[in-house]
């Protein structure tokens, strides 16, 4: 049988649009890269000017020190807590329904304005109630400390993102069947063992897919940190995103910031490639 | 052996309330005056204050906003589901031969290019092209959406049995009409997956408005926000105000379909 | 085919939404950066559309401006006439050329005005690439009241400055509302000392690597700190809006902000006489300059569309009487040669508009890519001067040595 002819129609407008408003503009991009643009005017090529001195620039490696702190932190406690919760959901509780409908309400929601929601929360109701209940910790603006700022970063990024993975873990966790779990049991394993032996295996592809996404999504954190701190105080939550974008729009140094996009796609495309292989793996499985 | 555990209840919904409370706390700020709000402002309004709506409602110009909120992500999730299951299906069925593999990595792998890399060449273009508007805005969406969804549309499609497509060749049935008339219903749930992320994606979207945008006037419902921060000055109710409306038709719209949303997502998972 | 019809349907719909309706009038784009001006300008404009039947202008506001600019030039969509602040970028895209040279216009404008607008940079020698339409003045604004009751005079030393906030201090009043969490509510006070306690020359020695911040800005640094240290305790949590409400409602003494946050306290009503002083620096009252930069400078693109409608409206913009009456409406002072405003809360900056003792801003003079706010917020959190001075240094070589190869 050969190929209906049909097929290529039907991917071809789709590549087309897709090397046009994706390919052409990455090309661009690079080539940019390599230039002195601000982004309009007249420019000239440097070659690798640009990428040498993102070596030099402290400030670049304070962005991603900072971003991936941020990520992987970020990822670890949602998926985490997603899970717990998607365990508890799928327990014999009441409500079930009612409050599986509630923990995906933030999913729903977009996320910069639950970051200027939550930015008013930080810097003007937490710290009165605990001054009132007399909690040291959080009686000032968590968001003005430079130190402390990234956390709230990663509590908003939490509670929005909890919400998708919760649902993601519930569907795994309605592939096991009752008979299986209940076998576990009555051989006597304890709920942990149960659940590390018999429960994890089992939806560990789950667990897969919402680690990468949760980690390249969190690696690109944007809209959270305009909310929230716009990059401060000082320079403490500037992420690699909000660097390229202010730096080379607010700084006028479109060209060098272009070539820091470019390394953070390849550092994206490093720490993916090893996850994606996971994945592939589970799709030659499947 | 069916009864339920009190305690994991309990703590289940002591976890959901991480989720109303700030939600309650929106809804209450949103109506009281500006001096109710020292302390940490828990509490109810003394006197719920409407005129805080109808004043974020002129401030933003809300209709308009939302009507171009609105037109984006309708147009953005029909286009989607219409096209990526079609060149999803495509690859599908083609995944043996290596120029359709090879379609299916190049598109996945644009999951991991970040945005900045293309934003301002993505801006150029658009603007050449005329399409800094709304209808460039939902054209980007379905053609950004293709790495995620296809890679949802390919596992999915792998699993329909060929024979049901066979059976409708053997009756003459061209590709496009195996498509439309037999695939593309057996898609409904991957479709109700898809339509849903591309929704809540294309709705609550922030930079992509922001940079492609032109005219005040096709700025959507987050952007606006972003745009009058300054102006709420510290009309911190009218902001709420205006954030509660901003946040208020996804939260209907998925009051109203919640069931229909969760199985959805959740159908979409296990594929 | 129902889908393919309900497809056909969708884009029809949505390209009859983008389409514009007819119109045989002109139409400018106005781009302005001033939310608190959005409806003085409305009214600018009105009175400009009834003389001028056929042109249309519409007016076109938004935040962070200068990314809205950058990203209308990498669009090559330049607005038709735009007011902006007179700050850095403003000098970057003069010099790189974007903008319309005026030198050939006739204009009303204060000679040491121009000039601080054209030292931020022109695209060649002798060009006006911008026409300033109101000037402010970056002092410090104080409430006549409280420094009544507690029997202060507004400062004209540095030793004074610091005697008064002490005594307002010991009176249980907050000397100084600060708003640190919006990052460049510092530049004010930052301007105002790098103007009266650093060397002059600072910038151009600096560009020749003749002398570092280390070496000539610790003066600086540590009067900046000196006079946070004398803001309430949760500054680094207050933005720019609550710093506006709460000095209108009379928790701080003092405020260092420049003229052009008189409009937004004024929106909060408040109930007390507000003043304005030039911060001083040094012991010596005549070693006192006022930083005054160009707050609106209008201008349009190299290459207008309609240059002949856009020149009308910025011609009717710069009219003295225009300008006057958005001068008293947004508390600025109008850049004409011998204007005096007189609005009472400006009084105290009048005399350095009168005999010519203005100076611009400094960090105007700082590159853009070196995130000076930023450094100056973290400096005013850990208070470690050295290492302020050595980051200023190490990015100022940085990108320098970026933009030169």
């Amino acid at each position: 049988m050969t190929t209906s002819r049909a097929y290529y129609w039907m991917v071809l407008p789709a590549l087309v649009l897709f090397l046009v408003f994706h390919t052409v503009p990455v090309l661009q991009g690079f080539y940019y890269s390599l230039t002195d643009s601000p982004g309009y005017g007249t420019y000239g090529f440097v070659g690798l000017r640009n990428y040498v001195n993102l070596l030099r620039d402290d400030r670049i490696l304070d962005a991603y020190l900072f971003t991936f702190r941020f990520a992987v932190v970020a990822t670890v406690l949602t998926n985490a807590l997603a899970l717990a919760i998607a365990l508890g959901l799928n327990a014999r509780i009441r409500f079930r329904t009612a409050l599986r409908g509630i923990f995906f309400i933030p999913n729903v929601l977009a996320i910069l304005i639950i970051g200027y929601i939550f930015n008013y929360l930080f810097a003007n109701s937490i710290p009165a109630v605990a001054q009132a209940l007399g909690i040291e910790a959080l009686s000032t603006n968590l968001l003005a400390d430079p130190g402390l700022a990234w956390l709230g970063i990663v509590a908003v990024a939490v509670w929005q993102a909890a919400a998708f993975n919760i649902i993601i873990y519930l569907a795994g966790l309605q592939t096991i069947s009752d008979d299986v779990r209940e076998a576990a049991t009555i051989d006597g394993a304890g709920s942990w063992r149960q659940f590390r032996s018999i429960v994890f295996p089992l939806i560990a592809p789950f667990f897969t897919i919402n680690m990468v996404l949760s980690l390249k999504n969190f690696l690109q954190v944007f809209d959270h940190i305009v909310a929230l701190t716009n990059g401060g105080p000082g320079t403490a939550t500037t992420s690699v995103s909000l660097l390229i974008y202010s730096g080379g729009l607010e700084g006028g140094e479109y060209a060098y910031q272009t070539a820091n996009a470019v390394v953070y796609f390849l550092v994206i495309v490093a720490v993916s490639a090893f996850q994606l292989r996971v994945l592939q793996r589970r799709e030659m499985s499947a | 052996m069916r009864h339920t555990n009190p305690w994991l209840t309990a703590l289940m919904a002591a976890c959901a309330l991480t989720v109303l409370v700030p939600l309650y706390f929106t809804v209450v700020t949103a109506l009281k005056e500006p001096a109710e709000l020292a302390g940490a402002g828990f509490g109810l309004p003394a006197d719920p204050r409407w005129s805080n709506f109808a004043d974020a409602w002129h401030l933003t110009n809300y209709p308009r906003a939302a009507l171009n909120s609105a037109l984006v992500t309708v147009g953005a999730v029909v286009l989607t589901l219409l096209t990526n299951s079609l060149v999803a299906y495509a690859i599908a069925r083609n995944l043996h031969r290596r120029l359709f593999k090879g379609l299916y990595f190049y598109f996945v792998s644009a999951l991991f290019v970040p945005f900045p890399i293309i934003m301002l060449p993505v801006i150029k273009q658009t603007s050449l092209l005329r399409l800094d508007n709304q209808l460039g805005l939902i054209l980007l969406y379905v053609v950004y959406g293709l790495a995620f969804n296809i890679f949802l549309y390919v596992g999915y499609i792998k699993s329909i049995p060929r024979a049901l497509e066979e059976a409708a060749r053997t009756d003459g049935a061209g590709t496009w009409t195996v498509f439309w008339k037999v695939i593309f219903p057996l898609l409904a749930p991957m479709n109700a997956t898809v339509g849903i992320l591309t929704f809540l994606w294309a709705w609550n979207d922030f930079l992509l408005p922001l940079v492609v945008l032109s005219s005040p006037s096709a700025r959507t419902l987050p952007l606006v926000q972003y745009v009058f921060q300054s102006q709420f000055s510290t009309d911190y109710t009218t902001a709420f105000a205006s954030y509660l409306m901003a946040l208020a038709p996804a939260l209907l719209v998925y009051l109203f379909a919640q069931r229909w949303v969760i199985s959805g997502v959740l159908r979409g998972a296990v594929k | 085919m129902k889908r393919t019809a309900l497809f056909v349907a969708g884009v029809l719909l949505i390209t009859a939404c983008a389409a514009q309706p007819a119109d045989t009038r002109v139409t400018l784009e106005f781009f302005q950066f001033k939310p608190e001006a959005i409806e003085t300008f409305d009214r600018i404009i009105r009175d400009f559309e009834a003389a001028n039947p056929g042109i249309h202008v519409v007016q076109n506001h938004t935040p962070t401006a200068e990314s809205a600019i950058r990203a209308r030039l990498v669009k090559d969509d330049v607005p038709d006439v735009m007011a902006l602040n007179g700050n850095g970028v403003f000098g970057e895209l003069a010099s790189a050329g974007v903008f319309y040279d005026f030198s050939g216009t006739p204009s009303r404008v204060s000679p040491p005005i121009q000039r601080i607008l054209d030292d931020l940079g022109v695209h060649r020698a002798g060009e006006r690439n911008g026409m300033p339409f109101a000037s402010n003045g970056n002092g410090v604004i104080y409430n006549k009241d409280l420094f009544e009751r507690h029997g202060v005079r507004p400062p004209t030393t540095w030793p004074e400055v610091v005697a008064a906030a002490r005594t307002f201090e010991a009176a249980g009043v907050t000397p100084f509302y600060g708003t640190l969490a919006d990052a460049w509510t510092v530049l004010p006070a930052f301007n105002a000392l790098a103007a009266n306690a650093a060397p002059p020359d600072f910038f151009a020695r600096r560009a020749a690597g003749r002398t570092s911040f280390a070496a000539a800005y610790p003066a600086v640094a540590a009067k900046l700190r000196e006079l946070f240290g004398f803001t309430q305790p949760d500054r680094h949590s207050r933005t720019y809006e609550d710093g506006n409400l709460a000095f209108a409602q009379g928790k701080a003494a003092m405020y260092l902000q420049g003229s052009f946050a008189l409009p937004a306290i004024a929106t909060s009503g408040p109930r007390f006489e507000i003043g304005t002083f030039a911060l001083p620096a040094t012991g010596d009252p005549a070693a006192t300059w006022l930083v005054s930069g160009v707050d609106v400078a209008l201008t349009m693109p190299r290459e207008p569309e309609h240059p002949r409608e856009s020149l009308a409206f910025i011609d009717h913009l710069l009219r003295p009487e225009v300008m006057t009456a958005y001068a008293r409406e947004q508390r600025a002072v109008p850049p004409i040669e011998n204007a005096a405003s007189g609005d009472p809360a400006l009084a105290g900056l009048m005399p350095y508009f009168k005999e010519g003792r203005l100076t611009g801003y400094a960090d105007h003079h700082i590159p853009l890519a070196i995130p000076l706010e930023q450094l100056l917020q973290q400096f005013l959190i850990d208070g470690d001067q050295a290492r302020l001075l050595r980051d200023l240094d190490r990015e100022w070589d940085k990108v320098a040595a970026r933009s030169t190869s």
